[in-house]
């Protein structure tokens, strides 16, 4: 995908990626970005419809970087976040911070998405936060 | 501590904002580029006063307030003094100790005769401040030197000043520069990012400005239409450790000399300050 430039492409982040993907029937898209918001690898499933044109995924990164910047602002009380999800009419979006970049995953709607959750969560490595 | 109201804030971002703060009583003289204390009671600390120092960004011939530009430190703990300050209103009450600093304009050489040198000013981030003072200082004094002010950021609204120094510039275009020689040019370290996305000027640290690049001089003297030397430019740097450490280096490796290392005769080319 032609979204914010991308840098190293390591295999680990193309397993990381790859496994998130595959985790859950209902994930279509995984890409982890760092906090200059180069995105170091992405993909998504086969035969599916873009909601968003390439400015418009941009702008979403953008958003979801602003939103885990400012979250860590008060993370000296309530800890380090975890997991943030947002569920549109049309899409959820489920960002969660992975080492120090920021792994974003959208899913189709669902009403069940704790098991999509955690069936994305158990395919990511533990790295110890 | 002096007694002052503060009588203007303009948030530029969530974590940076332009104060404006009125002494009470004669207004105090000072130096463009010097700081002054400023002091809030701190409601986590039981109301003690904490006090900090910030770089004024207005300059001495403005009697009317202080001007300050200052960032909410908020990691790894927020800051105690910038988040009592960061909600402060218009009207309230601050204190301040008089101003200090030696990071003012040198108006002449060791051996006494004027320094008529150009003014390279080099800030990063909030860093900017006391070279916003300088311009302004400079301008309305009628001083004749060239005067380049760059500022460092790492998006384009931290450039809390372009506005500002940018007419500053284009008056020196209107009126010439025998008369007001002033040029104002800014680096964003995040290009790639959404936000700066118009952006096409300068890329990477403000010290960017001072490099080389295969087949060319560097964009400072592409500015200024010739060399950098220690005969003709005095540079001023003001930022965190690593704006200072960045410059520094390139010129250290140009043999220009800091203040503090100053020549057997006193000469120096390099006055720097950094904050934290």
């Amino acid at each position: 995908m032609g979204l914010a430039k991308e840098v190293v492409t390591t295999q680990d982040n193309e397993k990381l990626c790859s496994d998130v993907l595959f985790s859950h029937e209902s994930v279509r898209f995984v890409g982890l970005v760092n906090n200059k918001s180069d995105l170091l690898f992405s993909t998504q499933k086969p035969d599916l419809d873009p909601l968003l044109d390439e400015d418009e995924i941009r702008i979403s990164i953008n958003y979801s970087l602003e939103r885990w910047r400012k979250a860590q602002n008060l993370s000296f009380r309530l800890g380090t976040e975890k997991l943030t999800l947002t569920e549109y009419e049309h899409v959820t979006l489920i960002s969660i911070p992975y080492q120090e970049n920021l792994l974003l995953i959208s899913t189709q709607p669902t009403v069940h998405y704790h098991d999509v959750v955690q069936s994305i969560i158990a395919a990511i490595p533990p790295w110890g936060i | 501590m002096e007694n002052a109201t503060v009588s203007y804030i303009q948030l530029l971002r969530e974590d940076l904002a332009i104060f404006r703060v009125v002494p009470e009583g004669p207004f105090p003289e000072y130096k463009a580029g010097q700081f002054l204390t400023l002091g809030l009671p701190v409601k986590s600390e039981n109301n003690r006063v904490i006090n900090r120092a910030y770089s004024i960004a207005s300059h001495p011939e403005n009697k009317k307030y202080f001007e300050f530009v200052i960032r909410w430190v908020r990691k790894p703990y927020p800051g105690r003094l910038t988040t009592a300050m960061f909600n402060l209103k218009e009207g309230d009450p601050i204190q301040w100790r008089k101003a200090n600093g030696t990071l003012t304009i040198n108006d002449k050489l060791p051996n006494g005769e004027p320094d008529k040198r150009r003014i390279v000013c080099i800030g990063g981030g909030t860093g900017l401040a006391p070279f916003v003072s300088f311009a302004q200082h400079l301008h309305d004094i009628g001083d004749k030197r060239e005067i380049v002010v760059l500022h460092g950021a790492s998006y384009v609204d931290e450039l809390s000043y372009r506005e500002r120094l940018t007419d500053l510039e284009l008056e020196s275009i209107d009126r010439g520069t025998d008369k007001w020689n002033f040029k104002y040019r800014a680096a964003i370290s995040r290009p790639q990012e959404w936000l700066n996305r118009s952006w096409t000027g300068q890329v990477g640290r403000v010290e960017q400005f001072l490099r080389a690049r295969p087949g060319r001089v560097s964009p400072l003297e592409e500015l200024v239409g010739e060399k950098i030397t220690q005969d003709n430019t005095m540079f001023y740097i003001c930022g965190w450790q690593g704006t200072i450490d960045g410059t520094l280096d390139f010129l250290g490796n140009k043999e220009f000399v800091t203040e503090r290392n100053k020549r057997e005769d006193g000469s120096y080319e390099v006055k720097f300050e950094s904050y934290g």
